[in-house]
Order: structure tokens, then sequence, then C-alpha cells
């Protein structure tokens, strides 16, 4: 397993903490991590410490399926440019309704779609892009639309 | 749970406020260099020196401990640096006060051009950031100010509103802006250059965000007792709120229906003793178009969804500006589209120089009341009732 150590290093120019540490190292897996309490069972992103729905404590960072639902896309002409990243194309930013849970949400950029194809609505999956060495969750047009 | 209680109904006042007035570049100043000069100028205005403050409210830079040394003020019992929006300065003033903390508290706010803002900052280098080195998330966020991009793009889908309805929002600051001489941009646009503004983040342009400024605001906020014995007529403030739910992060806020703005209006509404039919002047904040509307609709001046329409419906043609029943300019100093982005204090200022009748060309006949919605629908939702004794 990745150290801590290891991972901030790894993730350098992220905030990473105590309580988001296993969301990070999953990603270097390709898998995404969201905190689900073993308690109540309810979703919640970002990873705090406790449940919010019961207070329970036992939150377990849980694999999602990384299906879900368009529910807000923008496209910015201009920002940080990492890697990769040079606005020649505006660049899609999608906030997707996950599958799991009812107003559950993850932001990453699109791929693999024209930014007229990414309209509110559409039905999405996880992929995954690699920048600066690490991997980077991002979201795909499903092959079936109401998948 | 929100509260009716309001136990400080017109009991806290605005005595003063003044500017430095804002400009939209960098200047060869410090961020200290205008808090301190709006200070003193508001200071003097009001007669006031160093040994007559005993409070200090503002956000982190400068700090209160570096404000007050600067300044000279020789002892305070009480101050604290919360973050903006500036109701959040107003807030704490109120609480220090009538809690005894204090009794006359000097609140300032200091803009400084910042890479947060607007990337040409950084040729100023005391303006960079120290290094840190990785790209970290990139674009691939909503958080802080592209979050509201995200939301415009709800706000289309489920409205099916147009881009014109968002233009008028920045048409109607910019025409207010030009009798404004503290504002940084003061030429008129017209709803064709709106449409054909750089595009930033899609769906909102160039036009749609605020203006990074260099300037400073400051107010001496005291108990209405003794705001009566200095020059100014006091701004009582009625009611005050901020307002934020558990799902307050960027992408994870329930709705459009269900944000931090519904929880200000329904504290303001249940607190104050007037509402939006006995509002003089309103001050919906606007850092971005998307928030105006939402403002608007979430107060109850109009339906939901209907904002861009009810400021087409209530448009004065002959200013080229939004007038409420003829009757109320909305952010007649400009905003923070046209004055310049202050987080809140243009907004709060202007309120109070309307309710003293000092607001020289933009000069609202006879205003008794005004109200200010500050913030946008996050972590920075606010309100203040305003009105003059």
């Amino acid at each position: 397993m990745v150290t801590d150590e290891e991972l901030v290093t790894r993730f350098r120019g992220y905030q990473l903490d105590h309580d988001n540490r296993e969301h990070y190292r999953a990603r270097l897996d390709h898998v995404l991590l969201v905190n689900r309490c073993a308690a109540c069972g309810t979703w919640h992103h970002p990873p705090r410490p406790i449940c919010p729905a019961c207070w329970s404590t036992d939150v377990v960072p849980t694999p999602v399926t990384g299906r879900g639902t368009v529910f807000m896309a923008i496209f910015l002409y201009q920002g940080p440019a990492p890697p990769g990243v040079d606005y020649a194309t505006p660049y899609p930013v999608i906030t997707v309704e996950l599958d799991e849970q009812v107003g559950l949400r993850f932001t990453a950029t699109a791929i693999g779609a024209s930014n007229d194809q990414l309209q509110i609505g559409e039905r999405v999956e996880l992929d995954w892009l690699e920048r600066d060495g690490v991997p980077v969750p991002a979201f795909r047009l499903s092959d079936r639309a109401g998948a | 749970m929100i509260s009716e209680r309001n136990p400080l109904k017109d009991k806290i006042a605005f005595a003063n406020a003044a500017t430095t007035g804002f400009v939209p570049h960098n200047t060869d100043r410090s961020a200290t260099s205008f808090a301190v000069e709006a200070c003193v100028k508001v200071m003097r205005d009001t007669g006031l020196g160093p040994r007559d403050i005993d409070g200090i409210c503002g956000p982190s830079t400068p700090s209160a401990q570096v404000l007050q040394h600067a300044l000279g003020i020789p002892e305070i019992t009480w101050f604290a640096n919360p973050p903006v929006p500036f109701g959040n300065q107003v807030a704490a003033a109120m609480g220090a006060i009538s809690a005894g903390l204090c009794d006359v508290v000097l609140a300032y706010h200091a803009l400084h051009r910042s890479a947060f803002f607007t990337a040409s900052a950084l040729r100023d280098p005391f303006r960079r950031p120290p290094g840190g080195g990785g790209s970290g998330p990139g674009p691939d966020t909503i958080a802080m100010a592209v979050g509201y991009t995200a939301w415009a793009s709800r706000y289309i889908h489920e409205y099916g509103a147009k881009r014109e309805d968002f233009g008028r929002v920045a048409v109607s600051d910019r025409s207010n802006a030009a009798d404004n001489p503290a504002a940084a941009m003061r030429e008129p646009i017209t709803m064709d250059d709106y449409l054909q503004a750089r595009m930033i983040r899609e769906p909102l342009c160039l036009l749609d965000m605020d203006v990074p400024v260099d300037g400073g605001d400051a107010f001496i906020i005291t108990t209405a007792e003794r705001a009566q014995d200095m020059p100014y007529e006091p701004v009582l403030i009625h009611a005050a709120t901020l307002g934020q739910i558990d799902k307050s992060m960027e992408d994870q806020t329930p709705s459009l229906l269900r944000n931090g703005q519904h929880v200000v209006i329904e504290a303001l509404r249940s607190r104050s003793d007037f509402w939006i039919d006995d509002v003089d002047v309103y001050f919906p904040y606007d850092g971005f178009t998307i928030i105006t509307l939402n403002w608007i609709e979430n107060a109850g001046w109009c339906g939901r969804g209907e904002g861009g329409a009810f400021l087409g419906d209530h448009w004065d043609s002959e200013g080229n500006r939004v007038l409420i029943k003829g009757r109320v300019p909305m952010n007649p100093h400009g905003g923070a589209l046209s004055e310049g982005g202050t987080q809140g204090s243009g907004h709060i200022r202007e309120a109070i120089h309307q309710l003293q009748h000092r607001a020289g060309a933009r000069q609202v006949a006879d205003p008794k009341t005004a109200m200010v919605t500050a913030g946008g629908f996050f972590f920075n939702s606010q309100g203040l009732m305003l009105r003059t004794a």
C-alpha cells in the first residue's frame, strides 16, 4: 500500500487530510471511493469523519459504480493550465449525480465527447486520465442513453 | 432551526461609512494602505480619534492587529477577522457591541487584486502566491467562484433562461455606476455589448462576473444611542442574518430551491417588521449575475425562474436600468459588477449613504428603508434590513 508520505508526495498541490486520504489513495488504483455509513447506509461527499445523517463514526470509503447523470455542465475558456489542458477547446467540467443516492454528486472533467454532446441529463460513466503522474477521474458519455 | 427572536432590532447602528473608491487595475499599493485610507476617512468624517475606537473587525488582510498598529489605536477590547462577505463583519460587530465587549467598532474591507480573481495580478511580484508545485485538482472542480457558473447552467436548464435575462443585471449595474465617482467601471454598456462579451466560463461571460479592484471601505458601527451623538443620521440595523445549510459545498448544494439564500430570506422575513413592498432601495448581491436573479426570486419580488422577465418588466428605458415599480433602484452604486467586487461592503456602504441622503447624483428620493441580500448560494448568504428612525 502507498504510504501517507508517498501519497502526499504524489498528490502535490491537492489538499489531502486524514479524512480524504483513502479517497486519494484509491485513485492510484483507478477506484473512486465515496464515504458510506456502515450503520445507516447513507452516502456523503466530500469525506467527513462522521455520518452527517446518523453521527456514526463507522463511515467506510466505498467504491461507487461511477455511473450517473449530468446535473450541471460548464465549459471553461481559461483557467489553471496543468499538463494536457490548454483551453484550445473550452474545457468541460461536469457535476454528476451518482446513481448511488439522490443528491450525491461528483465533479470532474469529461472525455471522449464534444462539448455540445455534454448536456444536462445525459448518462455518464467513470473513466480515468493521467496528469502529473496521478490518475484523475473523468466521465464519458454512456453507450446507451438512459442505461 | 430559524429563530424569530430579534432582540437587537434597531439597537445597533451604522454611524458612518466611507470608501477610497475603486480602480480596475493593479495599483502600486498594499491592501493595508487602502484599509487605513478608508478608516482614516471614516474616522475623521465622524469626528473620531484613535482613542474612540474599542473594537476592530475586517477580513484577514490586513489583520485587526496590523490595522490597529497602522492607525495607532492605543487599546481595544474586541476584534475579529471573519471571512467575507461583509455581512459577517457586520454580524460579528453587532454581537460584540450588544454583549458589551466593545462600544464603537471600526469595520473595514480592503480589496486587492489577487491571482485568485485575475491572472493579471501576477504581473506584480508581490501578489504571487508562495511556490508549491504540482497541478493539484487543476480546473476539474466547481469549488469557489466556478460554482456560480455551474448553477447558472442548472438555472438555464430548469427555467429555459436566456442570456438576456442575465445581461439585464449587468447593463443596469453599469448604467448606475455612471453616477458613482467611486466606481471602477463607468462607461455604459448595451445588451449587444453584453452578448458579444468574451466567454469566460460558459454559460457566463466577462460581464457576468464582478470586476477585480483595488480599494477599500470602512464603517463605524455602534449602539443606536451612541450613533445619535455622531454627525450623521444613524442607520439602524433592523434585522440581520447569515444563512447556511448543511450541504453548502458547491456541487452538493441540493438545488436552486434549497440553499443559503432561502435561510436568509426566511430569517429576515420573520425578524423584520417591514418587507419588500416597503423597501425603498434594494441591494441584491451581484458578484455573478446568476446570484442576483436568484436573490430577486427568492426574496419574492417575482416567481421562480422569472427573475430575468421581472427585470425586463421593471426596466426604466430612460435610465437604461432596473427601477422596480418605477421607484426602487437595484444596486444604485453599480454593484459588484461595475463599482467593483467588494464582497458586499460596497452594497452596505451605499445603503448607508442612501439612507443618510448622501448618495450624490444617485440619491433615491427620501428613502427610509433598504434591503441588502449579500453573498451567494453556498457558505456566504446573508441579509440586512436597514432603516432610519
